[in-house]
């Protein structure tokens, strides 16, 4: 085993991890910091792939806003332990797990028949260009200038919106 | 050594453990939190490619990912926190209000 | 290639053992003599009011998000200001105000949140 392939198989155990104990915890705060484990263990995944800006851009942007925003939203509406549905629906369980596993099925199958080479290796060396913020630059401000303005706009449009629909008063 | 699949495989798995979540659970936060896992697990497969391809392009669409799933996650809690004003609750099955 | 993250690795493992031995080492070191009011919370001194299940204000809420908002701008900046100088060489004045407009529709954002009492901590 090379250090990519260790490096690999323990980031993407975290993510694993992360994400079924966020899928099974009762407790949403539980479940909002195994969120956070997963997202870092997909950062991990993003250097061993060379993708370094995006690794660090993940830790800021998901771990470090977006769950922050996660984590007040259940603070400050005060949740406790759901109840869980498969006390009163048993059979959902199986079904929910048995679509999970088609759906996973088949992205796999579609995955491994539409890959451009079936098998080729990630080359590390070539693929460090991509990852790298001068390649990124190139071309966010070049050939994606249009789609860029257009993110000004959307994340605008969510400022006004998410005031406009949370600045009110929370009564309790 | 590390072929495209790893990476697209870990990538699915992420997606079937969001679908799960979905389906599953019945606080809507957590609804929420797992499609943000399939979002992500979605980016896995666009760097992957990126790298195989030794393309900027998909790293590039990560980015405006992240920033949908950023304006959705400000948008999509402050919908959850206007529904609890006047609902008192997050649980999906007691937001029923469309079939009367 | 990824042996280049290796002063990474260590910055972040000395982090990590820093917190872990300033954390425990009063426990593994220090005499034990434990009492109710030693393992009661901390709280500045004063006695605990309530339970951590409080429920937070909405001004956190609102500071996040922006905080969430203005973090994506810096984002989307970041690989610009790094790169201003081939972007400039390529594209010339372009590249300029390929952000500048960006920015100014930003500032519409902010204008509006600054109105609408946003920013404000009341």
């Amino acid at each position: 085993m090379t250090l990519a392939s260790v490096l690999f198989y323990f980031f993407a155990t975290i993510a694993v991890a992360g994400g079924v104990l966020m899928v099974t915890r009762k407790n949403p705060v539980h479940a909002v910091l195994f969120l956070v484990l997963n997202f870092a263990g997909v950062a991990g995944v993003y250097l061993v792939l060379n993708a370094q800006f995006i690794a660090v851009v993940q830790i800021i942007v998901y771990a470090g806003a977006i769950m922050v925003l996660f984590l007040f939203v259940i603070m400050l509406l005060k949740l406790g332990g759901e109840e869980s549905v498969f006390a009163r629906q048993p059979f959902v369980k199986t079904l929910s797990i048995v679509i999970a596993a088609l759906i996973g099925a088949q992205l796999t199958y579609v995955f491994f028949f539409a890959a451009p080479d079936k098998g080729t290796m990630v080359d590390m060396e070539t693929g460090v260009y991509p990852g790298t913020v001068k390649a990124i630059a190139e071309t966010l401000y070049t050939k994606y200038l249009l789609p860029f303005e257009a993110v000004g706009f959307t994340l605008v449009a969510a400022t006004v919106g998410a005031l406009v629909i949370g600045k009110k008063k929370l009564e309790d | 050594m590390l072929t495209l699949e790893h990476f697209l495989t870990l990538s699915a798995i992420m997606f079937a453990l969001g679908v799960i979540g979905v389906l599953t659970r019945r606080n809507a936060i957590i609804v929420f939190m797992s499609v943000e896992l399939m979002l992500n697990s979605a980016n896995l497969a666009f760097v992957a490619f990126a790298t195989k391809l030794g393309d900027p392009i998909g790293q590039v669409f990560v980015f405006f990912v992240m920033a949908i799933a950023a304006a959705e996650a400000a948008v999509g809690l402050a919908i959850m926190i206007a529904v609890f004003r006047n609902k008192k609750t997050v649980n999906i099955d007691e937001i029923n209000i469309l079939k009367w | 290639m990824l042996e280049t993250y290796l002063p990474i690795l260590l910055t972040f493992a000395a982090a990590v053992g820093f917190a872990v031995v300033a954390t425990f080492s009063s426990e593994w070191f220090g005499p034990q003599t434990p009492n109710p009011e030693k393992h009661s919370t901390y709280e500045s001194g004063v006695k605990p009011l309530g339970t951590t299940k409080d429920r937070v204000s909405i001004k956190y809420y609102m500071v996040a998000m922006l905080f969430i908002i203005f973090d994506l701008e810096v984002v989307f900046v970041y690989p610009w200001a790094t790169e201003f100088g081939t972007l400039f060489g390529e594209h010339g004045v372009a590249a300029f105000w390929s952000m500048m407009i960006f920015l100014i529709v930003f500032e519409f954002g902010y204008l509006y949140a600054y109105k609408k009492g946003g920013f404000k901590w009341a």
